[in-house]
C-alpha cells in the first residue's frame, strides 16, 4: 500500500518535472553505488521551497536500486520536536534527516561526523565557510544543502521619485540612496511610512527570528552575546542600541503594528503586496518578488547588501539547511550516497533557479551564467549581491546546544522592550540573567 | 433498588448476589483499563520526571534526580505565575461569557418556530471546526495588515489606523478569547436548548396566570430549571478547555512579550523547544490541579442541582 | 390591539437578534469557505477584494494533484485515516461507554461516586502534559505512526463523557421495563438489547456525535503520534500548508472545507437525536 503510493507519487512528480522542462541532463558519471533491495528511511523538511528537490529522489532510486521511504515531511520546528521525541524514546530507526545550522548543536551525538564518510574530493567542492558553519565541536555533523543570509530589497521607484529625493534631503540632510547603515535604514523607513496604507519596513517579531535579527545587529554594533568564557554580555550599550532600533521604528509606526507576531511568511508576503518600502529578507523570496503573478512589486525591485551597524560591521546572520546521517543508521554507505546526491551540482541548480543559495562554489557561477543567458538581470544581481555577503559578511549564532533555549529567553523580552513594557536595558538585563542560568545548568559557567 | 430488596434477593439466590457485586466492575473494567493505560500510566511517568532534570535531548538525564528543584524554580518564577493567573482569568471569562451567550442563543432559538431546524444546524457550525483550524482562521481575520477585520473597518471608515489585534495588551487577550468563545459557545447553546425543550409547560402557564411578568417567570422558573444543564455544559467545557492550546499556539504562540501566555503554551515551549521536560512536567502538574479544581467545582454544583431536581443519587 | 403590537415588536426583536448572532457565528467560517475558492493573490490583496473576481476549484484541484502545479498533499490518505480513526474510536468508545454507563445506572457498588468522578477527572489532563509520556510508551509498543495508537488514545479521551451521557439516559428508562421482560423469561442481556437499548438510542447517538467530532478534529496528540500517510489525520495534514517561510492560506482553506463537510453532514443527520439525547441524557433520571 505504502509502496504503491510512494511510487505513484514519484512517477507523477517525475512527469511534472519533465513537463516543466527542468528534466535533469544525464551527466551522472558519478557512481552512487548499488543498494539493491535496501530501503532508506529519511525525514525531510517540507514546504513549497524545499519540495522541488525531492522530485529527483526517484533518480537516485533508479541508479542505486534502493528505495527511499520519507517518514515525515514537516517544517523545521515540527521536525525538531519530532527528532527530540525520537531521541527521548530511542526511536532513531532512520538514517537521514534534514538539519539546520541553528538546530544542529542541540542534537549531540546522534549524527555522525561526515569527515571520512563523504569523500574528501567531494567535500572540497563545497564552500569552506559553509562547511565550517556546519561543524560542531570539530565534527561535520551535516552536509550543507543551501545557505541563508539576508539582504535589503527595496522598491526602486520610491528612490527615483524626485519629490521623495527632495523631501528626504530637506528632512534628513543627506541624499536619498539605498541605505548603507542601519541608521539610514531607520531614517528612510520612517520617511516612507504612511500607516496604515504604507510602511517603511517590517521585521520578524518573534521566535528565533527576532533573536537572530537582534543578534546580528548586536554584532554589527560591536557587541556580542557571550564573552569567551560564555558569560552573557548582550546587555551592553551595543545591545541597547540594537533594541532601540526596533523600538523606534515600532513607536514611529514605520512598521505594521502587528510585527511582534510576524514571521518570515508575513514579511515576504508584505513586501510582495507592495505596501512596504524596504525589506531585509533572504534570497529564497527573490523569484517570488519578481513574479507578476504573485507580487505587486515585480519589475520594481532593487537590492543592496545588508547595512552596516555602528561598529562598521555589516550584519550577516547566516545559516544553512543541511542533511545529517544518524549514528544508528544501518547502512551509512547508502545514506552517504543519498546526501551526496541531494547536494550534488545538478540538484543545487534546481534550488538555485528558485533563488536558494548554493553551497558549492561551482554552482554559483553556473547559476549566474544561466540567469545571464536567459536575460534575467534581476536574478544575476541577486546572486552577485548574495555571493558577496556570503563570502564577506556571513556569521552564525554560537553553535552551542543552548542556543534555542537562550533565544527563547531573549525574544519575549525583546518584544516587551519594543512594546514599551520594559526599557531596553531592563529587558536585556533580565534576559542575560536567565541566559546565565541556562549556561550554568549546561555546565559552561 | 433499596437495601431491603437486595437483601431479599440475596436470601433467595446467594450465588446470583456475588455475581451482581462483580458485574458492575466487570462492565466498568474496559473503561477503567483504557483510562489507566492512556492517562494514569503516562501521568505517573511525568510525575516522576518532574523530580528529575530530564531533558529530551539527553536521555540519560531521566535518572538525574533533582528533588524539588523544578518546583522551587517554578514557584519563584514570576512568568509562570503570570501565565497561571492569566489562565485562570481566561477560563473564568471564557466560561462565563460562553454560558451567557449560549443562554441568549438558546432562548432566542427556542422562541422561533419557523426555520428552527436550519438555525440549530447553523448554531452548531463552529463545532465542526478543528481548534487548530479556528486558530488559523482567526489569525487571518485579526491580521493587522491584510486581515479582513481591519480591512472592513477601514473600508467602512470606522477606523483610520491598522488595529494591532494580536499585539495590543488588551486586544490580544480579547482576540484569543473571541476565538475560544466563538468555538465553544455552541456547546452551551445546544445543551441549554435541550434543557428548554425538556421544560414542563405547566409551571410556566401557572405562573403567567398568576400574573408574573416575563422576567419573573424567567428568573424563578426557567433559570433554576436550566441550571443543571448549565453546570453540565460548564463541566464538559472545563473538561476540555485545554483544547484552547491549539488556538492560542497558532494565533499568538503566547506572545507578544508573554501577553497571551497561558500555562499550556508555556509548558509546550519549555518541554519541547527548550527540551526541559522535567520542568515542563512540574508545570503540567500544577496546571492539572487547576483543571481538576475547576471541574470539581462545577461537578459538585451539578450534583447539588441534580438533587434539587429530584434526580438520581 | 396594544398586545398584538407588542407581540409583533417582540417577534421582530427576536428575529433581529437571532440574525446578528447567526451572522457572528457563520461569517468567520464562511469567509474560510469563500477563501477556499479564490487564488492566493486575491486573498492577500490590500485593499481587500470582497467579492471573488476569479472563483474556481483550482485550490481543490491542486490538493488532489490535478492542477498544473502539484503540491502533492495526500489528502485521500489523510481523509481515509481520519475516517477510520474517528469512526473506529467512536464505536469503541460507545461500546465501552454503554457498558460503563449501564453499570452506573443500574447497579449499586462500592466507590461508585469516586470511580465516576475519577473517570471524569481523567479528561481534565491537558493533552500537552500527556503527549510525551504517551509517545515514549507508544514507541516501545510500536504504536507510533499506527492508526491503532491513535484509536486507543481517542477512546480514552471520549469514554468519560460517553459514560456520563449514556448513564443519564439509562436512568431515564424505568427499571421496571427490563425487570418485566426478565420475568417473562428474557435474560438480562436480551432485556437490555430488546428493551433498553432501543430506548436509549438517541442518547447514544448524541454521545456518538460528540465523540466523533472530538476525534475528527483533535490535533495536539495526533501531531505527536502520527508520522506519515500511514496514520496522519486531516487536522495534522493542515500543517502541510505551512512551511517555515510561507503559509498557503487558500490551499489551507480548501483543506478546511474538506475537513468540515463530513462533520457538517453527520451533524445535520443526527441533530434531531442530538437534541433529544441531550435533553434526557444529561440531567434527568
Amino acid at each position: 500500500m505504502r509502496l504503491s503510493r510512494t511510487m505513484a507519487l514519484a512517477t507523477g512528480v517525475a512527469l511534472s518535472a519533465l513537463l516543466m522542462g527542468t528534466a535533469i541532463a544525464g551527466d551522472e558519471n558519478f557512481d552512487y553505488g548499488s543498494f539493491e533491495g535496501y530501503t532508506l528511511r529519511v525525514k525531510l523538511i517540507g514546504g513549497a521551497q524545499y519540495e522541488p528537490l525531492y522530485a529527483t529522489i526517484s533518480e537516485w532510486e533508479e541508479m542505486t536500486g534502493a528505495k527511499v521511504d520519507v517518514l515525515s515531511r514537516k517544517n523545521h520546528f515540527e521536525l525538531d520536536r519530532e527528532i527530540k521525541q525520537d531521541i527521548a524514546a530511542g526511536t532513531l530507526d532512520w538514517c537521514v534527516a534534514s538539519n539546520h545550522t541553528s538546530f544542529a548543536p542541540q542534537y549531540g551525538n546522534i549524527y555522525i561526523d561526515l569527515n571520512g564518510v563523504i569523500a574528501e574530493d567531494i567535500l572540497a567542492e563545497f564552500q569552506p565557510l559553509a562547511l565550517q558553519n556546519s561543524t560542531v565541536d570539530d565534527r561535520l555533523v551535516q552536509l550543507p544543502r543551501h545557505s541563508d543570509i539576508s539582504n535589503l530589497y527595496y522598491q526602486k521607484s520610491l528612490f527615483e521619485d524626485q519629490a521623495n529625493k527632495d523631501g528626504f534631503k530637506a528632512e534628513y540632510g543627506y541624499d536619498l540612496n539605498p541605505p548603507e547603515t542601519w541608521d539610514q535604514f531607520k531614517d528612510q523607513a520612517m520617511f516612507f511610512a504612511d500607516p496604515p496604507r504604507f510602511y517603511g519596513t517590517q521585521f520578524v517579531g518573534k521566535d528565533e527570528a527576532i533573536t537572530g535579527r537582534f543578534y546580528e545587529l548586536l554584532v554589527a554594533n560591536g557587541g556580542n552575546l557571550f564573552d569567551e568564557n560564555w558569560n552573557p554580555i548582550f546587555n551592553s550599550p551595543a545591545g541597547v542600541e540594537a533594541v532601540q532600533w526596533f523600538k523606534e521604528l515600532y513607536d514611529a509606526q514605520a512598521v505594521p503594528a502587528g510585527v511582534p507576531n510576524y514571521l518570515w511568511d508575513d514579511t515576504g508576503l508584505g513586501f510582495a503586496s507592495g505596501t512596504v518600502a524596504l525589506n531585509l529578507d533572504w534570497a529564497g523570496w527573490a523569484s517570488f518578488f519578481n513574479d507578476p503573478e504573485n507580487s505587486q512589486v515585480a519589475g520594481n525591485i532593487g537590492l543592496v547588501r545588508a547595512p552596516v551597524g555602528s561598529a562598521g560591521i555589516r550584519t550577516g546572520w547566516s545559516g544553512s539547511h543541511s542533511f545529517s546521517i544518524t549514528a544508528t543508521c544501518d547502512n551509512t554507505e547508502a545514506a552517504a550516497s543519498f546526501v551526496t546526491f541531494l547536494t550534488a551540482n545538478d540538484r543545487q541548480m534546481i534550488e538555485a533557479r528558485k533563488g536558494l543559495l548554493p553551497t558549492r562554489a561551482a554552482v554559483w557561477d553556473q547559476a549566474k551564467a544561466e540567469f545571464a543567458a536567459d536575460g534575467n538581470d534581476f536574478m544575476v544581481n541577486v546572486f552577485e549581491t548574495y555571493a558577496q555577503s556570503m563570502a564577506e559578511d556571513a556569521f552564525t549564532p554560537p553553535l552551542i546546544a543552548e542556543w534555542i533555549e537562550v533565544s527563547n529567553e531573549i525574544w519575549p523580552r525583546l518584544q516587551a522592550a519594543i512594546l514599551g513594557e520594559m526599557t531596553p536595558q531592563e529587558a536585556l538585563d533580565e534576559a542575560a540573567g536567565k541566559a546565565r542560568i541556562i549556561m550554568e545548568d549546561a555546565g559552561r559557567l | 433498588m433499596t437495601q431491603a430488596d437486595v437483601a431479599s434477593t440475596a436470601n433467595i439466590r446467594p450465588r446470583r448476589r456475588r455475581r451482581r457485586n462483580l458485574t458492575p466492575f466487570l462492565l466498568l473494567s474496559p473503561a477503567i483499563l483504557v483510562i489507566l493505560f492512556v492517562v494514569l500510566l503516562p501521568l505517573l511517568f511525568s510525575f516522576y520526571t518532574s523530580f528529575t532534570g530530564y531533558r529530551l535531548i539527553k536521555p540519560e538525564t531521566l535518572y538525574q534526580w533533582v528533588g524539588f528543584q523544578n518546583y522551587q524554580r517554578i514557584f519563584a518564577d514570576k512568568n509562570f505565575w503570570a501565565a497561571f493567573g492569566r489562565t485562570v482569568l481566561f477560563l473564568t471569562i471564557a466560561l462565563n461569557l460562553e454560558f451567557l451567550l449560549g443562554l441568549g442563543i438558546a432562548l432566542l432559538i427556542n422562541r422561533i418556530t419557523w426555520g428552527q431546524r436550519a438555525l440549530r444546524t447553523m448554531m452548531m457550525f463552529p463545532m465542526m471546526f478543528s481548534p487548530i483550524l479556528v486558530g488559523y482562521q482567526f489569525k487571518f481575520i485579526f491580521n493587522d495588515n491584510i486581515g479582513i477585520l481591519n480591512n472592513a473597518l477601514q473600508a467602512l471608515g470606522l477606523s483610520e489606523g491598522a488595529i494591532p489585534w494580536l499585539v495590543d495588551k488588551y486586544l490580544a487577550m480579547f482576540s484569543i478569547l473571541f476565538a475560544e468563545i466563538w468555538m465553544s459557545t455552541s456547546v452551551f447553546a445546544i445543551l441549554l436548548l435541550a434543557g428548554l425543550f425538556a421544560m414542563p409547560r405547566d409551571p410556566l402557564e401557572a405562573a403567567r396566570v398568576d400574573g408574573c411578568n416575563p422576567w419573573q417567570v424567567f428568573r424563578h422558573i426557567t433559570l433554576p430549571f436550566l441550571m443543571p444543564f448549565a453546570f453540565i455544559a460548564m463541566t464538559i467545557r472545563s473538561l476540555d478547555v485545554a483544547r484552547a492550546y491549539d488556538i492560542v499556539d497558532v494565533m499568538t504562540g503566547g506572545g507578544p512579550a508573554g501577553r497571551t501566555e497561558l500555562l499550556w503554551t508555556l509548558i509546550a515551549r519549555v518541554g519541547y523547544d527548550n527540551a526541559r521536560m522535567g520542568q515542563a512536567n512540574a508545570m503540567a502538574y500544577i496546571s492539572i490541579l487547576l483543571s481538576i479544581a475547576f471541574t470539581y467545582y462545577f461537578f459538585t454544583k451539578l450534583i447539588a442541582a441534580r438533587k434539587y431536581m429530584g434526580g438520581a443519587d | 390591539m396594544d398586545r398584538v403590537l407588542k407581540k409583533r415588536i417582540g417577534k421582530i426583536v427576536t428575529w433581529f437578534l437571532t440574525f446578528v448572532l447567526m451572522l457572528i457565528i457563520s461569517v468567520p467560517g464562511l469567509w474560510v469557505v469563500l477563501t477556499a475558492f479564490r487564488p492566493n493573490r486575491e486573498v492577500l490583496a490590500k485593499p481587500a477584494i470582497w467579492i471573488p473576481q476569479d472563483p474556481g476549484w483550482t485550490n481543490f484541484a491542486k490538493i488532489f494533484g490535478f492542477g498544473a502545479e502539484q503540491i502533492a498533499i495526500p489528502v485521500p490518505a489523510y481523509f481515509a485515516n481520519s475516517l477510520i480513526i474517528a469512526s473506529t474510536s467512536t464505536v469503541i468508545a460507545l461500546l465501552i461507554g454503554m457498558s460503563g454507563g449501564y453499570a452506573f445506572a443500574r447497579y449499586r457498588f462500592k466507590f461508585k461516586n469516586k470511580i465516576f468522578l475519577g473517570l471524569m477527572l481523567s479528561r481534565t489532563v491537558p493533552g500537552i502534559a500527556l503527549s510525551l509520556p504517551i509517545f515514549i510508551i507508544w514507541s516501545r509498543l510500536g504504536l507510533i505512526d499506527a492508526k491503532l495508537g491513535l484509536i486507543i488514545v481517542y477512546v480514552a479521551l471520549n469514554v468519560p463523557f460517553t459514560i456520563w451521557l449514556i448513564d443519564g439516559f439509562f436512568r431515564q428508562i424505568p427499571k421496571e421495563m427490563s425487570e418485566a421482560a426478565q420475568v417473562d423469561g428474557c435474560t438480562r442481556w436480551q432485556a437490555f438489547w430488546h428493551i433498553e437499548f432501543p430506548l436509549a438510542k438517541s442518547g447514544i447517538a448524541s454521545a456518538g456525535i460528540f465523540a466523533f467530532l472530538t476525534s475528527w478534529n483533535e490535533y495536539a496528540l495526533a501531531s505527536n503520534l502520527t508520522r506519515s500517510t500511514d496514520s496522519k489525520t486531516l487536522p495534522v495534514g493542515l500543517m502541510d500548508f505551512t512551511a517555515q517561510f510561507t503559509i498557503d492560506w487558500a490551499g489551507m482553506s480548501a483543506m478546511a472545507v474538506i475537513i468540515i463537510i463530513p462533520a457538517l453532514i453527520l451533524t445535520f443527520l443526527v441533530q434531531k437525536h442530538l437534541i433529544a439525547g441531550l435533553t434526557f441524557g444529561g440531567v434527568k433520571g
